[in-house]
């Protein structure tokens, strides 16, 4: 061996030293990807809740304050109707009218009471940072039930349609929080999220829930 | 030499037993701050033995996640950074055996002419740096690693040692070794590159 290749071979290190599995640069390295998937693995149970679930936290919140003014109006259904005033035909869109809600099924009455046990039990599940296997698949069988009340009778009464549509939300919410985990949903979460508030549920919530608190 | 640059540049300046303490206490942000200082180098070293980068982001984010979970373990002995790379090394080579073996069925040597000539560099013959390149990869485990770690990623002779559980005279013996297997396989090349 000469010495002539031992200088070859240095130099043909530092080249390899640019040339051989050469890694990027630290800015074009993955390093929040994997952050995300090692946080979800090591703290799990400090997770930080995310904007999406605060905003969930709040969108429950109000889901239950109709649900107990549904609970409440059912109970006392037996009442003569009542009239509904003169309000314009834009805020009768937006809100939901004591008058054009009927009497509904025990079953639907029953469903509507686990869902709003659920949905208080929400915010102390997202606490930390998703819910639980068997609070998720809760979520997921009243779905399926909120899916065939609104194809069913039920759904014929528009107010009660209404709340189920904003339920039916809410629970697809909570059925997908606990697929967070996966950073590849975090796009579609957020697309999901977008498209609540393009329709308004939080604005037309707080309406039907005023509307409640002023009638009883 | 710029090489060396690459392994002190990230050397950490956080006060790390105080870190470790508060993840060991559930503190997230602590945890990420922890990454922070270590997931470059480890990123780098994975992706220098690996030469793929889902390979790499896997091996980091299972180094971190054992770390994680067995920073418990860590008595202090020795500093974080030599602990997690020793962690690194072990999770990249036992996975690598598999993917080595997959990879034995499927070589596509073509792959090679690939590698890009970065700008600056002085002009190497193609086929000497892939015949060099073959040559790492041939190594024994311990000789490329050690290799890669000391002329590729510019850690010291000491920090090899601490991440390989080994004393500094083994690391140089190793290398010594590495370059003699290195040199013998390149002079082969150019007896049949003279004729």
């Amino acid at each position: 061996m000469t010495d002539e290749n031992r200088d070859r071979l240095d130099e043909l290190l530092e080249d390899a030293a640019r040339t051989y599995n050469r890694p990027p640069d630290e800015r074009h390295m993955p390093l929040d990807q994997i952050w995300e998937s090692v946080e979800a693995q090591v703290f799990p149970a400090t997770r930080r809740p995310t904007r999406y679930a605060q905003w969930l936290r709040v969108a429950a919140a109000l889901i239950i304050g109709v649900g107990i003014g549904r609970l409440s109006l059912m109970r006392s259904s037996s009442r003569p109707p009542v009239t509904a005033g003169p309000i314009d035909s834009v805020a009768r869109k937006a809100s939901v009218k004591v008058a054009d809600v009927q009497p509904v099924d025990p079953a639907t009455s029953r469903y509507l009471g686990q869902a709003a046990a659920l949905l208080i039990a929400l915010p102390a599940e997202t606490n930390t940072g998703r819910p639980d296997e068997a609070f998720t698949k809760r979520a997921n069988d009243l779905l399926l039930t909120t899916r065939l009340l609104i194809d069913s009778q039920s759904g014929s009464d528009p107010a009660l349609r209404n709340l189920l549509e904003d339920l039916e939300l809410v629970l697809v919410q909570v059925v997908r929080l606990e697929k967070e985990r996966d950073p590849s949903r975090r796009t579609e979460m957020e697309l999901i999220r977008q498209a609540l508030d393009q329709r308004d549920v939080i604005p037309r919530l707080r309406t039907a829930v005023t509307e409640y608190a002023a009638d009883d | 030499m710029t090489r060396t640059a690459f392994a002190l540049q990230t050397t950490p300046k956080v006060n790390e037993p105080e870190l470790i303490a508060r993840v060991l206490a559930g503190d997230r942000l602590a945890g990420r701050e922890l990454y922070d200082a270590h997931a470059p180098r480890v990123y780098r070293l994975a992706y220098r033995l690996t030469g793929d980068a889902e390979l790499a982001r896997e091996f980091t984010q299972d180094t971190f996640v054992r770390a994680f979970q067995r920073l418990a373990d860590f008595r202090g002995d020795a500093a974080f950074s030599t602990w997690i790379h020793r962690i690194t090394i072990t999770v990249v080579a036992n996975a690598m055996r598999k993917v080595r073996r997959l990879r034995e069925r499927e070589t596509d040597l073509s792959d090679l002419d690939a590698a890009p000539t970065p700008s600056g560099s002085r002009r190497i013959d193609p086929d000497l740096r892939e015949r060099l390149a073959k040559a790492i990869d041939g190594l024994p485990e311990i000789y490329r690693t050690t290799l890669i770690m000391h002329d590729l990623e510019g850690y010291t002779h000491t920090e090899i040692a601490g991440s390989l559980g080994v004393a500094e005279g083994t690391c140089k013996s190793r290398l010594s070794a590495a370059r003699a297997q290195l040199r013998a396989a390149l002079a082969e090349f150019a007896k049949e590159y003279e004729s």
